[in-house]
């Protein structure tokens, strides 16, 4: 017993450790589907201290490198899921119509198992988003799926962009209006508090600045303005530092935080759903906003219902930067299958469907000189499949993660938690979670006549 | 849904297992203060282990007005000195707990209030936020909790006022006085936290909980500054304001004091690590359960630490239960298996948790915030059991717990001129069964009554009317007993109406009955095994297919 528990407790330190560890590994006569630069045939891939160092025939394996024989698979840059809330212990702070000082980087839960069942759909990197509870929500988190480590700051995605949550129509209007009879009820007070909000961080700003200024005057003394972080991340937003990931579905509200963004100079903006994004396509295009869909997946409520697996293609081609999200721990395990449907739906091209899950949502993100396409120099972020990963019969059999193989089809033990509760029952761990959306965790309370 | 009624229950068992804490133990040794004529005691004929590792044979301590004032194999016992003949009895230093709510009077809770107007804006305390709060306006030394942990052998506590966010300022206090500043030895010990969050209003989640620690931090900073400025020169410049929840922090900005942080559970502990890491201020970490993947994190910190003394219940192997065939199982069954392979694990990690500090060369101390008292002197046996060499428990429990909490000049050894707290048990401290015998702190004496428990002819009963909760359900079990024949009935929240038990048997401790419940179209057999001990049971409840659930209890006493 007590060999197994030392066991048992190397292995997690030794994962800990290795959490950011750029791995080595030469992939051998794969089909490697680059995104960007077309389809090599029987092509390797050659990675070397994490990143992607060549791409060519008949690389000679380094010594000591692990060889991976691709013939006959498939070898794609790792899936990237734009929409989802995993890895997180808490996802809406629900009690404001405005939270824009939290952040998910802080509730980070690197033990979670979705994690893994993630790797095993080809899955590399995620946008751990704030849930859609507020009218402006908490900052988000770019999170590389390094499943292995109880480190929750090895999961961040080092030095990628801020991103910020924020939503539309009836989810903040019926958690705020409806729960607590407060702005916004209606899609106007939606307007008004984005708008009012980016109006009292201007001003933030400003005091901000004049003090700054003035404190450089000699013998200066005065106060210094109340220091809020609410303000302070909306004024950073102003600038150009984060960008907006806005959950929305109705062509007029989406039309409505265009004129916003407009009006305060504000140019980064995603659009996260966007059912009817087919409607106002071109004027997406035109600003620049970009667009992170569902395959097909609406009328759960009613804004939802005017809906299309068009959506995705007409989109693209309108050039509007689209991608293909789960905002779900199961989908987000067959997102290939997800944009295999644009196929059949709107007839995009192998690359156009592929780039709805890597080289486009890394666009969104900010990340694509780092990843979503496999180029020399990138991430080594790689997912094999067997059959094409756009087929009905494609697998996933390897997803590695800046060179270190998190997933691996042949060799994928039962048991992958990292932690287990010593006081957990058994019920638990089969009868729970059972793959609902999780857009408005923490808000149930506001729903219901229960005070406890 | 799913997790609304998690969190319901969730918090109805909480609220239990808090009450089963401040039961009173049944095998507790009730202890009686003698009167000191001179205030001064001499032990003797004692094995003193005046600090870990050392050890004085037939030995003498003599105490005076509340410190020792001579302790060795000659001493001269002062006229005056009550004796009290020790003879193969062991000494020790009293022991130190680095984080609990001993003595703190628990608040009423609070009746379940209307949901409030602007959950976005809530009063300060509604949000958890009164870090000006003083821990002494909230001690009793009558409180019941310091009796219990004393007569474990602990004579210092540090404790904190209940609450979650920012409760309040932490203090250290003895554990024996007749009025809470005379039991206070140093006030405003620490800034004491906790990443939770306030029920339905802001902050409510762990993120929130971060950027409001965040904001406080920096406007306090700011505060006080200009505050300082401005008295430097007041001519001309508009005052500045007062705000006590800003200026509990300036001690911490100032480094004066640390901020204690609650950090069970490995996330918990990182996240506090990181508002370390933003904020700069020196941290003490308690009740620390998951720390050891984190040792070297913490150790280049340089934060203190106190390691919960809290440990999960150790499995009971069942001889009854019958290994089956590996293909004979069902899925549910090898799930099962698997995860209380992995729960043994987890378990026996926390076990081993203060030797993986040991062993990288941490000091540590211990808390006892979540521990029972009862519990305590076992889990330190399994602790040493795990690799915990004794002589670091003690030290943990005395003299690097003193160090920890800046005590060192005053407590931690047996030594002349230190505050008479001790320890003493009649057999070495860590012996399977060691029994406190007296406990001196400040110099005053509480002997224990080591007589046998009291049970009504030694023997469990079962009658009475029990209030029980599972993670889903509570309701009453009222348990009949006519001349030796069981009957009873159960009621339960999920279901109207009551239900006959049947086969209701006591053997020993070991309460077993079963009932049939409908619900829903389904009907079953409910089976509950559950162990008597006082008042409170506990034990499970298997629904057939469904699996088996914990199930907990407590019994009206005077339906007994």
């Amino acid at each position: 017993m007590k060999n197994l528990i030392l066991i048992f407790v190397f292995v997690l330190y030794g994962s800990a450790a290795s959490a950011q560890d750029k791995g080595n590994v030469l992939i051998k006569n794969g089909t490697v589907l680059t995104i960007t630069k077309g389809t090599l045939p029987e092509t390797d891939v050659l990675v070397k201290d994490g990143k992607i160092a060549q791409i060519a025939k008949n690389i000679a394996a380094p010594q000591g490198v692990r060889v991976i024989d691709a013939k006959g698979l498939f070898v794609m840059p790792g899936i990237i899921d734009a929409h989802s809330h995993i890895a997180l212990d808490a996802i809406n702070e629900a009690t404001s119509p405005v939270t824009a000082e939290v952040a998910e980087s802080d509730a980070i839960n690197p033990m979670q198992i979705n994690i893994y069942r993630a790797l095993g759909g080809g899955v590399t990197t995620i946008h751990a988003l704030h849930g859609s509870a507020n009218a402006i929500g908490g900052q988000c988190q770019i999170l590389k799926l390094r499943y292995g480590t109880l480190d929750p700051d090895a999961l961040k995605m080092e030095g990628a962009p801020r991103t910020i949550k924020f939503a539309l129509g009836e989810n903040p209007t019926r958690v705020h209006g409806g729960g607590n009879n407060i702005v916004p009820r209606t899609r106007m007070g939606v307007e008004f508090v984005i708008r009012k909000s980016f109006s009292d961080a201007k001003k933030y700003a400003q005091e901000w600045e004049a003090y700054n200024k003035n404190k450089l005057v000699k013998g200066f003394r005065g106060a210094p303005p109340v220091y809020n972080l609410r303000l302070e991340t909306l004024a950073e937003i102003l600038k150009g530092n984060i960008t907006i990931h806005c959950h929305s579905y109705r062509a007029d509200e989406i039309f409505m935080l265009l004129r916003v963004c407009k009006d305060f100079g504000i140019k980064k903006i995603v659009f996260q759903h966007v059912n009817e994004g087919f409607k106002v396509a071109p004027e997406l295009a035109a600003y620049g906003a970009m667009a992170s869909v569902f395959s097909d997946w609406w009328a759960y409520k009613f804004e939802v219902y005017y809906s299309t697996a068009y959506n995705a293609a007409i989109l693209t081609r309108n050039g509007v930067v689209t991608s293909i999200n789960s905002d779900d721990a199961e989908m987000m395990r067959h997102l290939y299958l997800e944009a295999g449907k644009t196929q059949k739906y709107g007839s995009l091209t192998d690359e156009e469907a592929l780039a709805l899950i890597t080289i486009n949502p890394a666009k969104q993100l900010g990340v694509e000189s780092r990843i979503g396409s496999l180029e020399v120099g990138k991430d080594a972020d790689i997912a094999i499949f067997k059959n094409h990963p756009l087929s009905i019969y494609g697998v996933p059999q390897y997803t590695i993660v800046d060179g270190t193989v998190r997933f691996d089809r042949a060799n994928d033990p039962a048991d992958m938690r990292l932690m287990v509760d010593p006081k957990q029952n058994f019920d638990e761990a089969t009868f729970f979670d059972k793959g609902v959306d999780h857009c408005l965790d923490g808000t149930e309370f506001l729903f219901t006549n229960d005070k406890n | 849904m799913n997790r609304l009624f998690t969190n319901q229950w969730a918090r109805i068992v909480f609220i239990l297992l808090i009450g089963l804490c401040t039961f009173n133990l049944l095998w507790a040794q009730d202890e009686t203060t003698i009167a000191p004529v001179g205030k001064s005691y001499a032990l003797t004929n004692v094995t003193i282990i005046p600090s870990p590792g050392k050890k004085i044979e037939k030995g003498t301590v003599v105490m005076k007005d509340g410190l020792i004032t001579a302790v060795g194999t000659s001493v001269t016992i002062p006229a005056d000195a009550i004796i009290i003949k020790a003879d193969s009895m062991y000494v020790y230093a009293g022991f130190i707990d680095g984080l609990s709510r001993t003595g703190v009077t628990k608040p009423k809770e609070e009746p379940a209030t209307q949901r409030p107007k602007d959950p976005g804006n809530p009063p300060a305390e509604q949000a958890g936020i009164t870090p000006q709060s003083d821990v002494r306006s909230e001690l009793n030394s009558a409180e019941k909790s310091i009796t219990e942990l004393r007569n474990t052998g602990f004579t210092v506590s540090q404790v904190v006022p209940y609450g979650n966010f920012l409760p309040g300022s932490a203090a250290i206090i003895l554990l024996g006085g007749k009025s809470p500043d005379g039991m206070v030895l140093i006030n405003q010990s620490g800034l004491y936290s906790e990443l939770t969050g306030a029920r339905f209003v802001y902050p409510n989640t762990v993120m929130a909980v971060m950027a409001k620690w965040r904001e406080l931090y920096k406007n306090a900073s700011l505060t006080k500054s200009f505050q300082t400025s401005y008295a430097s020169n007041r001519n001309g410049i508009s005052r500045p304001g007062s705000d006590r929840v800003l200026e509990a922090f300036y001690p911490v900005i100032d480094q004066k004091i640390p901020v204690v942080f609650k950090a069970e559970k490995i996330l918990d502990a990182q996240r506090v690590l990181t508002l370390r890491k933003d904020l700069g201020f020196s941290l003490v970490m308690a009740d620390v359960k998951e720390g050891s993947p984190l040792i070297n994190k913490i150790k280049s910190s340089g934060t203190k630490v106190f390691l919960s003394l809290d440990l999960p219940d150790e499995v009971k192997k069942d001889d009854k239960k019958t290994e089956k065939k590996e293909a004979a199982k069902t899925f549910a069954e090898n799930e099962k298996e698997k995860l209380e392979k992995r729960k043994n694990e987890a378990i026996a990690q926390a076990t081993a948790q203060a030797s993986d500090f040991n062993k990288a060369g941490m000091v540590f101390g211990f808390s006892v915030l979540n521990a029972k008292t009862k519990d305590i002197q076992a889990n330190l046996r399994r602790m040493i059991a795990a690799g915990l060499p004794e002589d670091v428990a003690l030290a943990a429990l005395t003299t690097n717990a003193a160090k920890l909490l800046s005590l060192d000049d005053r407590l931690g050894t047996i030594e002349n001129g230190k505050i008479a707290n001790l320890v003493v048990s009649d057999k070495p401290y860590f012996s399977e069964k060691a029994k406190v015998q007296y406990v001196f702190v400040d110099g005053n004496m509480y002997k224990m009554d080591t007589k046998a428990p009291a049970k009504p002819d030694g023997k469990t009963v079962a009658k009475g009317t029990w209030n029980y909760t599972t993670e889903r359900s509570g309701g009453k079990i009222v348990i009949k007993d006519d001349n030796g024949s069981l009957s009873g009935t159960i009621t339960s929240t999920i279901r109207e109406g009551e239900t006959e038990l049947k086969d209701v048997s006591l053997d020993g401790s070991s309460l077993s009955f079963s009932y049939e419940f409908a619900m829903g179209g389904n009907t079953g057999k409910v089976e509950v095994v559950v162990k008597i001990d006082g008042d409170t049971f506990e034990g499970t409840m298997s629904v057939g297919k469904f699996g088996s659930f914990p199930i907990k209890g407590t019994r009206d006493p005077k339906s007994k």
